[in-house]
Formats: structure tokens, sequence, C-alpha cells
């Protein structure tokens, strides 16, 4: 019971970072990334190719990912969301799709179909707790969640960076007239969104294994988690991610394992239909 | 005037195609795309019409083609289950379109993929009765009262028969009240509330209309392919048939036929490509949606004179 609960929040947390990532592409253009899965599939392998195959120390292939995660950011964004600004939101939604279909054969082509491992950044004995066993790799991954959570939490309330966000997404054309440098902060946006999911990649890949098609469910996983919690809203999003990660854990282990990867819909649908503002209310609501 | 000689040539080479061309791998694939073409259509009354985003066509598809496969191979005679198909799909298709179609794109789009996604893991797990990954064989054919068409160039003409009723049902309602109401909900749902339009119920009638054209050809293809399985009707199939009516141009009917019709086609053409077919496939969706919002039906407007005030 303890177990499963340790390892729900493990799972959860991992949600959460990918809602996170796209809570700040939301917070900054309204916009839903799709392709966020395939992201984070892209950085466990980049992870992987400097690691395993590079054999980099994990510090470096770490940072590695995270600098190319940014980038890739970035050009993603110049092409399939900078063509479309001002168009219908319904069109991003395509192209994001679209994308996520690219990379994931992209992936496969270079890294092929099977399944690959990832060292855990950290090493040690697992914690003994009153018959709860937490592998150090769960504390990592623990510990990442509440990092960034604290940095986001600043970014967006503390710096002069979130509030160039806030305004780009209340009104981008005013924000423009006033002199805010709306396109910079869209692509920083969009590069942060990047990193953070190429984050979670890099912490799912030693959890389970990587394979290019691990992103479609994971990133969907995080839109569930956004509408739990409120879209846009940050502790929204941790809360989410947890709730969501548990009942993954519990509904497979009580109820049917075969299913698993249904109930995260069911919990979305239900939560759409009951409390669509999401447990924490959503910023700005475009949902009705 | 020019329109209808298009419409009599575009008749005219159908008909004709079958006497030309006996390849029969050409003609399964025509039927395939036949099929394909009318779960555009239906797509197109909520996406191109309506302007509602669905990702749960596929999934209504799947469930006509297992309810007949399902039904046909437990002895009920086959003209039941075109009956039986529509049934379970406005079952379905209310249930998921009452609680959700008073939501926006995002949420519309993420809880269409979820249906999509738990009627395909019901197809997957249920394997007493669906036969699981392996899906169903052998299914009996198409049979009226002990009339059966017999090979693929008898099948080819009944789905064309089948097309053209979609279409004209299509074209029909297009021209009605609700096709009217339709367009207003597109272009703006507060104008059309203003004006006497109910939206949410325009809205749930274009569903259930799309759901019916996707389970009649789901009944057809389990009946006439003989053989159903679950990728056939998986979340990427969902994704597939959005581009099919995208590409072909969104709103429009020829392009929905076109559309379905080249993107049966391409896939096999450019076998030799493997993988970097889909990598391809993607970008040229994002292509054509920054480069021609109107699809290819736009390509063809604009290559033709204008007359009149432009729109």
């Amino acid at each position: 019971m303890g177990q499963l609960v340790v390892n729900g929040l493990a799972l959860g947390s991992i949600y959460a970072l990918v809602a996170l990532g796209l809570l700040l592409i939301f917070n900054t253009v309204q916009i839903v990334n799709f392709a966020q899965g395939q992201l984070l599939m892209l950085g466990a392998f980049i992870g992987i190719s400097c690691a395993v195959t590079h054999e980099l120390p994990i510090a470096l292939a770490w940072a590695a990912t995270i600098v190319a995660m940014a980038l890739i950011g970035v050009v993603f964004m110049l092409l399939v969301y900078f063509p479309l600004r001002g168009r219908p939101p319904f069109l991003v939604v395509l192209t994001t799709i679209a994308m996520g279909i690219v990379l994931e054969n992209l992936a496969l082509i270079i890294w092929g179909p099977l399944p690959v491992s990832l060292p855990s950044p950290v090493r040690g004995p697992p914690l003994r707790f009153a018959g709860v066993v937490i592998s150090m790799h769960q504390l990592a991954i623990f510990g990442t969640l509440a990092v960034i959570l604290l940095l986001q939490f600043l970014l967006l309330t503390k710096t002069r960076f979130g509030i160039l966000m806030q305004a780009t997404a209340q009104d981008l054309h005013t924000a423009r007239l006033v002199g805010i440098p709306v396109n910079r902060t869209i692509a920083v946006a969009f590069a942060l969104g990047a990193v953070l999911s190429g984050i979670a990649g890099l912490l799912v890949a030693p959890l389970f294994l990587a394979e290019p098609t691990m992103g479609g469910g994971l990133g969907l996983k995080g839109f569930v988690v956004s509408v739990i919690g409120g879209f846009g809203n940050l502790p929204g999003a941790v809360i989410g991610g947890l709730f969501l990660g548990l009942i993954e854990t519990f509904g497979a282990r009580y109820i049917s394992s075969d299913f698993r990867d249904a109930y995260a819909f069911i919990v979305m649908i239900a939560f759409l239909t009951a409390w669509p503002r999401g447990l924490l209310g959503e910023k700005a609501s475009e949902k009705v | 005037m020019n329109k209808t000689v298009a419409i009599a040539f575009a008749c005219l080479v159908a008909l004709a195609i079958p006497l030309a061309m006996r390849d029969d791998y050409v003609i399964q694939l025509l039927n395939i795309g036949i099929l394909n073409a009318i779960v555009v259509l239906g797509l197109n009354f909520v996406t191109g019409w309506t302007g509602q985003i669905n990702f749960g066509q596929a999934a209504f598809y799947g469930l006509g083609a297992y309810a007949t496969a399902i039904a046909t191979k437990s002895g009920l005679p086959w003209i039941v289950t075109p009956v039986l198909s529509v049934a379970i799909v406005l079952i379905a298709s209310l249930l998921l379109g009452l609680p959700t179609l008073r939501l926006r794109t995002y949420y519309l789009a993420m809880t269409t993929i979820g249906f999509g996604e738990i009627v395909r893991l019901i197809i997957v797990y249920w394997e007493p009765v669906t036969g699981g990954t392996s899906g169903l064989r052998a299914i009996p054919p198409i049979s009226v009262f002990g009339i059966s068409p017999h090979g693929l160039i008898q099948h080819y003409y009944l789905l064309l028969a089948m097309l053209a009723l979609a279409i004209l049902v299509a074209v029909r309602i297009r021209h009605s009240a609700l096709g009217r109401a339709m367009i207003a909900t597109k272009d703006s749902e507060i104008a059309a509330e203003q004006s006497g339009v109910d939206t949410t119920r325009t809205k749930l009638l274009a569903f259930m209309i799309g759901a019916v054209y996707a389970g009649l050809a789901g009944c057809l293809y389990a009946s006439s392919i003989r053989f159903v399985s679950p990728d056939s009707f998986s979340g990427v199939q969902a994704v597939l048939l959005m581009t099919m009516l995208i590409v072909g141009g969104m709103g429009s009917i020829a392009g929905a036929i076109a559309g379905a019709l080249a993107l049966t086609f391409l896939p096999e053409m450019l076998r030799f490509l493997g993988q970097w077919y889909l990598v391809l496939y993607g970008l040229g969706v994002i292509a054509v949606i920054v480069l021609t919002p109107g699809g290819l039906a736009s390509i063809m407007t604009m290559t033709a004179p204008r007359r009149g005030v432009a729109r």
C-alpha cells in the first residue's frame, strides 16, 4: 500500500513535469502543444546518445540534453507556431500533432525501434522505511520536481520575464505596441517548455525504458493533468500530476492493468463534466 | 455549367476505371479509398462545416466495422448489420457528444482522442469477442436476401453507389436549414445564437451525422474487405482522416473525396521511402496548413477565373 503510494507519486511527478512544460507555452501564447510528449522522448534519446553511446559522464549528458532541447524548442516554435500566428488555434493543434509524427519517425530512423535504458543521475542503496522501498532515482525525481516548481514559480511571479510572458498571453498586439519583445518572449517560452519535457524524458528513461513511441501517451497525460489542476495553474499542474499518478498506480493494481491508459481519459472526461475549471481554477477560460 | 460538366466527367471516369484497369491491387485500394471518402465526408459535417475538431471519427468507423463483423460471424443475417452499426454509433456519439460538445478546441480534441483510445483498448483487450490485436478474419460477405456482389469489381460499383448516395445526402443537408446553421456555428457561435440557431443542438446533430457516415462505412468495410483489426481504426488513423480533410480542403465535398483518395494511394506509391514516408507526411501536413489554408480545393478555385465580388 505504502509502496504503491510512493510509486504513484514518482510516476505522477513525471506527469507534473510534462504539464509544467505545457503550462509555460500555454501561459505565453494560449496554445496547447500536442507534441510535448515527443519532445520528452527526444530528450530521453539525446540523453541516451550522450551517456550510453558516447559514454559522457551523466552530468555532462544532462547539460548537453538541456542545451539541445532549448534549441529544438526554438526551431519547433518557428516551424509549427510562428507561421500560424493569428490564425485559428485549431490549426496549431494539427501542426503540433503533425510535428509529433515527424519527431517520432525521425527517432525511429535514428535510434531504431528497440527500447533502450538510461542510467539514473544518482546512485546509492534505496531507502527503507517501514516496509516501503524508495529508490534513489525516485528521490531524484521528487527533488527535481520540487526545484523546477520553485524556479518556475519565481520566474513567473518575481522576474521581469514572467511579467513579459503574462503581458504576451493577455494581449499579444498591445504587448507589442508597448515595446515588449514579443517574438523573443515566445521563443524563450518554447525553449523552456522543451527543456522541461527534456528533463522529464531524462528522468523517465531510467524508470521505464525509452522507445521512440513513448511520447504520445506521456504527452496526453500531461494534458489530462492540466485539465485536472486547471489549465495554466502552477500548483494545479503538480497536484493534478500526483493525483493522476496515484489513480493510475492504484487502478492498475486493484482494477485492471490492461486499461491503465484509459483511466487518464475517464478522469479527464469526469473533470471536464463536473469541474470544468479544474481543481484550482485556470488562468484564462477559453474552454466553454 | 462548368460544374455540371466536371461532375459528369468525374462520374464517367469513376464508372470506366474497372474497364481500363483490371489490376486487383488497384481496385482493392480504390475500394478502401471510397470507404475512406465516406468517412471523411462524415468528418466534414463536424469539422469542415460546423468547425468542431474531432479525432473520434476512426473510432466510430471501427465501432461500425466491429459491430458488423461480430454480428455476422455469430450468424445474424447481413441485412440487420447496417441498422445495428448505426444504432451503436448513434448511442456512442450521443454519449460522447452530449457532455463534451460545449467544449472548445483543445478540450474537444483531447476528449475525442481519449474516446478513440478507450475504444481501441476495448477492442484490443476484449479478446474473446473482438479477436484482440490479431483482429477478426473470414467475415461473412454482404448479402441482401441471398443476393451478394462477387469479386472486387462488383464491390467497387456497390461502394461507388454508396459514395454517390453519401454525396447526395451531404449536398441536401448542406443546403437545408441545418446546413446553414452549421456554417453559422462555425463562423461565429455568438452571432449564430443571436440569430436563433441552437448551436449545441447543431453541433450534436453534425457530430451524430458524421458518426453515422463512419458507422455505415465501417459496416461496408467489414463485409467487403472481410478482415478487421484494431490498427485500421487507431488514433493514427484518426489523424490521417483529419489530414485527408485538411489536404482536400475543409468544407468542400469534392475536396474531402479527393483528399481521401489521394492519401489512400500516396502511402502505397511512396512505400519505397519506408519510415521516411511518415516524416515527409508530417512535414507535408504542416506545409499544406501553413501555405494553403483551403487545401487542394482552394488550389482548384485559385486557377479558375474569378467572377463577381470576392468572398
